[in-house]
């Protein structure tokens, strides 16, 4: 019994790029980063997807053993940590969308399909928020309004996320030349390097290409 | 990030345990754990080592940093600069609080241990609060921050 | 003054506060939309007039113009404001309302949150994960307890034996610890 079990949870894929050890650091990064970042980043959706996978198969082996043993209970505990923040990484997204849907399928617009923010079933979800909430306004205000007045005009209406929030961030490989301040009548230029392993404090829009590539970490 | 989400990651933080129990390797999704051989010391992450203690199965060995004599130490460098020093741990409080919680028979000077964490958390609180206030009041459009933790 | 009353909505919405929604003020939301009504029928008379000829009316039907903006917005800001509430209590609460709750949504805004739990619901069987559990992270499963009766030693679905005497403190299992507190044997702390 006790070497079947071991065979049941020691079946890892050894053909995979990363280990699903790998895999859970990369969404707790992901989960970091998405939680203090002002806006949405770009989804994580091959993370998600085979930390998912990896959980569900667990679930199953740890179904199949009828001992409730303190083995089965140590893989329980790691399992609901896990299933923790994949929901809450889920939720966070889903938080952002429900705020600013019409602001991030805008920016999608604009960008290649591949490179989109959104996944398939957020995107459905988003569309589905923006049309509600314009159905919404117009059951119970819009269509009483005079007619000039009947008009939304999306893109001036909806909220979109500060941008200019100031983020503490850790520095993951060295980055050259970040333009901090734009040369303007008052101000020079300001550019400095960011080495590896150094924190910083500034407004979130400098970096935002660092923290999407991940040279940069939120924290 | 609220508390209870830092504590959750501090509970990732690694720790050394004596099991009193034997038990063969276990293949955790985050990896390898034991394995356990009773009064052997083993290393696990803080969340099982708070879990087995609880269930009196394990003994807890502090880090090396909790220790009164250090933390001391590090108490008087810490309020004796404007500056941040450097921690031995990136959630320091949040594992000393679990680790006492849980474990305070386990560590030597568990009250005293307690004190010291909390006075250098203070330390290092107000320093940070007054540095967030130099800052957005200045014209600066960034800072470097060194060593500050979560 | 134009807007008073719109800024009304937006007042009692910020004086009750987060989480607790305040009826659905139908009442205000028609003065403010017939204040809008009227506002719109001078402008149109104005503007009729200037085409005429008439001097001087210009200034007037801007300042009308822009009342007539700042009521729009603050309209959709009430609603909005209103649907993340609602949409929160759909996280705090389920897909069930309590009556109470229930009664203070305009029935559009209850179309509105069915729609919701729907697209909600959808997303989650998409990505298979309740979103709307696990909200806080995992402490772990255990429970302490403490035993209010001597009760002697007991064998743990685990195996393991546990001794139950008085006062003593013990880490259990939910599923185990239940019928314990059930039986009025242990209690959690």
């Amino acid at each position: 019994m006790e070497d079947e079990e071991d065979n049941i949870f020691s079946g890892s894929d050894d053909e995979e790029a990363m280990t699903a050890g790998e895999v859970l650091q990369k969404l707790e990064e992901a989960w970091m980063n998405e939680a203090l970042s002002p806006e949405l980043l770009m989804n994580k959706s091959d993370i998600i997807d085979c930390m998912m996978e990896q959980i569900n198969e667990m679930e199953n082996n740890i179904q199949r053993v009828k001992t409730n043993d303190l083995k089965i209970y140590i893989h329980k505990m790691e399992l609901e940590r896990i299933r923790y923040l994949l929901t809450s990484y889920l939720r966070i997204r889903i938080k952002k969308i429900e705020k600013y849907a019409t602001a991030i399928m805008m920016e999608d617009g604009k960008r290649d399909p591949d490179d989109a923010k959104l996944t398939d079933s957020e995107l459905q979800f988003a569309r589905e928020r923006e049309k509600n909430l314009l159905e919404l306004f117009q059951n119970l205000v819009l269509q009483h309004m005079p007619p000039n007045m009947q008009s939304l005009e999306k893109d001036k209406i909806c909220s979109k996320p500060n941008l200019d929030e100031y983020v503490f961030f850790r520095v993951n490989q060295d980055v050259e030349g970040v333009l901090v301040e734009e040369e303007t009548v008052d101000n020079r230029e300001e550019v400095i390097d960011l080495k590896k392993g150094e924190q910083h404090i500034m407004r979130y829009k400098i970096i935002r290409p660092l923290a999407e590539t991940g040279a940069v970490s939120l924290i | 990030m609220d508390s209870a989400e830092i504590e959750f990651f501090a509970e990732n933080e690694e720790v050394t345990i004596v099991p009193n129990f034997s038990k063969d390797k276990l293949f955790l999704i985050r990896g390898d754990v034991g394995p356990f051989n009773a009064s052997m010391p083993v290393t696990v992450p803080v969340w099982l080592a708070v879990s087995l203690r609880q269930q009196q199965r394990c003994r807890i060995i502090p880090p090396p940093w909790m220790d009164v004599e250090k933390l001391t130490e590090k108490k008087e460098e810490e309020t004796s600069t404007d500056i941040f020093t450097q921690m031995p741990c990136e959630y320091y409080m949040e594992v000393a609080q679990l680790l006492l919680n849980c474990a305070s028979d386990d560590i030597p000077y568990a009250h005293k241990i307690r004190t010291l964490i909390k006075d250098i958390w203070d330390a290092r609180m107000s320093k940070l609060r007054s540095s967030i206030q130099t800052f957005l009041t200045s014209d600066a459009t960034h800072a470097k921050v060194e060593r500050i933790t979560i | 003054m134009f807007g008073e009353k719109a800024l009304e909505l937006i007042k009692e919405l910020k004086r009750c506060g987060d989480g607790l929604l305040p009826s659905f003020n139908e009442e205000t939301v028609r003065q403010v939309l017939e204040e809008m009504k009227s506002l719109f029928e001078e402008n149109h008379k104005d503007v009729t007039a200037s085409s005429e000829g008439e001097q001087g009316l210009f200034p007037g039907v801007q300042l009308r113009h822009a009342a007539l903006e700042r009521n729009k917005r603050i309209l959709l800001t009430y609603l909005n404001e209103r649907a993340t509430s609602i949409a929160e209590l759909r996280w705090q609460m389920g897909t069930v309302l309590p009556p109470d709750i229930r009664s203070r949504l305009a029935e559009h805004e209850l179309s509105w949150l069915q729609k919701y739990n729907k697209s909600l619901t959808a997303y989650m069987r998409a990505v298979g994960a309740d979103i709307t559990h696990n909200l806080k992270p995992p402490k772990s499963l255990l429970i302490e307890v403490r035993c209010t009766t001597e009760h002697g030693s007991i064998e743990l679905t685990s195996g393991r034996t546990l001794h139950l005497s008085r006062g003593t403190h013990h880490f259990l299992e939910r599923s185990e610890c239940e019928p314990l507190i059930a039986r009025g044997i242990v209690e959690e702390i």
